[in-house]
């Protein structure tokens, strides 16, 4: 090696040192058995070891003993199979300081073969500061839930008692009056009539209109774990649509159906989707059955990513003030309407990946609510293998 | 006569029942129009009104039969908080307050 050169590596030693201390991340190199060679300024910070001490010392010394084990395991099976675990990917490890505090790292290695043997450059990341504010923005996000909730139970506690006055006063005036009749007869001692019996129906009637809707409150916040399957959209949208046109036997609205010849798939719990569907379907047969045309289209379409189902109506569509709390629980503009079908709908979709959307139409255009879904991804090309 | 004015046709039917029941004459009404449009009071009939209907509410309708000089016996019914029902009700003379749902039997409260 001449002058020229001696002189050359000692610049370009010089600068690396430079930048090694400069670099805002922890730079270790170590040989092929694990001696470090290179420990810079963030690496005696993060671990509290002078170059000087760690240099020469096995890297097993900055990490947990756990992990020392394994990185031996590790390095030693590289070396015989050329299997990567870790090298060009980066992954989050564990420090440990001089003082035995372990923390989390961010890893990446690079490997370079030099004419003294295979060395391997790890940068490291301290991610105790990320995690602080990880660790802070999910505990801020967990108590704006709460709160959304306890309000939503607030409002849900008010409507509840508001929905179900009605039916459970009508039900006790009703048995007050059998109750009054059965004394009346028992006192004259003459059978029960069937004006009893009938009032006794109606108090039955009365009892299940309390508990429809108790079970829809349910609907609402129990929130189920979805049982996801991959389903044809339109297979199950047809379902509904059968379901209802049977249940509304003899009404005067035409549903009509519009869809493509290709299957549409989509990652979907079929009862949940069902459900939007059908509250989707009630408020646009709602209207119109009072418009002149009388219909309802449903269509099935897709892109390549997402999948739509839009339901129309001959309807008036609704007004921009309507449209603000649209979405919102509670809210309505119907006298037996409790305002839970869109809130409900929406929740599911967006369980799902989706949304549902609506396009107000009005001059004469009936409303469009627009389910979206994410189209089903048929081979997810993820596996799990490092390097 | 009572005269029920409801617009919930089950509670509505529910009164009827009860009150017809014990032999009672009933006149059932949807609304407070309804009612101001098709009939008159007698000094000895009885209301039983519910104060949240849609349309003129069962306060102003008291309130107009006061104006115009006829004060049967009024009984409001409502499902609201009382502080709600105080307000509803404030500037009314004289009138009894059932609350939804019925804890005590009713028939005894609007006779009484
Ligand atoms: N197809 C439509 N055309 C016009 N307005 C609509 C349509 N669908 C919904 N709306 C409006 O949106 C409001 C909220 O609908 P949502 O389904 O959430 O509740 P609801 O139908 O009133 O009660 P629920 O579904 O709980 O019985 C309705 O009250 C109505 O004003
Ligand atoms: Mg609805």
């Amino acid at each position: 090696m001449g002058e020229l050169e001696d002189r050359r590596t000692a610049v370009s030693e010089a600068r690396f040192e430079s930048l090694l201390d400069t670099a805002a991340d922890g730079i270790i190199v170590i040989d092929d058995t694990g001696r470090m060679l290179v420990f810079n300024k963030i690496c005696e910070r993060l671990f509290g070891y002078t170059a000087q001490e760690a240099i020469g010392q096995n890297v097993s010394l900055i990490m947990p003993p756990e992990f020392s084990t394994y990185h031996d395991r590790f390095m030693h099976n590289y070396h015989r199979t050329g299997e990567r675990r870790i090298i060009g990917i980066g992954r989050e490890v564990s420090g440990m300081h001089r003082d035995g505090t372990v923390f989390p790292l961010e890893l990446s290695v690079g490997e370079a073969k030099t004419t003294d043997g295979r060395q391997y450059i790890g940068v490291l990341r301290d991610l105790r500061s990320r995690r602080a504010v990880e660790q802070r923005v999910s505990q801020l996000q967990a108590q704006v839930v709460h709160m959304t909730r306890l309000s939503a139970m607030d409002e849900m506690g008010a409507a509840m008692a508001h929905e179900l006055n009605q039916p459970l006063t009508a039900l006790l005036l009703y048995l007050q009056a059998v109750a009054r009749q059965v004394k009346a007869c028992h006192a004259d001692a003459k059978p029960p009539s069937d004006k009893m019996l009938d009032v006794l129906d109606k108090a039955v009637l009365e009892a299940e209109r309390a508990s429809h809707i108790v079970q829809r409150m349910r609907q609402m916040v129990e929130k189920r774990d979805p049982e996801r399957a991959t389903v044809d959209l339109r297979e199950v949208v047809n379902e509904a649509l059968d379901l209802s046109e049977f249940v509304a036997q003899g009404a005067t609205v035409t549903i009509r159906r519009v869809f493509g010849m290709a299957p549409i798939h989509v990652d979907a719990d079929a009862t949940q989707i069902q459900q939007i569907i059908l509250n989707l379907l009630r408020n646009a047969l709602e209207v119109a059955k009072e418009s002149e045309e009388r219909w309802v289209k449903v269509s099935i379409g897709s892109d390549d990513r997402s999948a739509f189902v839009s339901v129309t109506d001959s309807g008036p569509g609704f007004s921009e003030e309507v449209g603000k709390s649209l979405f919102r629980t509670f809210s309505t503009t119907k006298k037996s309407g409790m305002g839970l079908g869109l809130a409900i709908s929406r929740a599911i979709a967006q369980n799902h990946g989706g949304d549902l959307m609506a396009d107000p139409g009005g001059n004469g255009q009936g409303a469009t609510f627009t389910l979206m879904l994410p189209m089903h991804r048929s081979d997810e090309a993820e596996d799990d293998t490092w390097g | 006569m009572y005269i029920i004015v409801e617009d919930d046709p089950s509670v509505a039917d529910a009164l009827e029942s009860l009150l017809s029941g014990a032999g009672l004459p009933v006149r059932v009404f949807a609304s407070a129009e309804d009612f101001i449009h098709s009939a008159s009071l007698t000094p000895d009939d009885t209301m039983i009104v519910d104060l949240g209907l849609p349309g003129m509410s069962g306060g102003e309708l008291v309130r107009h039969l006061e104006k115009a000089g006829a004060t049967p016996k009024v009984i409001a019914i409502s499902g609201k908080s009382s502080r709600t029902i105080a307000r509803e009700t404030e500037g009314l003379s004289d009138v009894k307050i059932l609350r939804k749902p019925p804890a005590a039997d009713w028939l005894e409260a609007i006779t009484a």
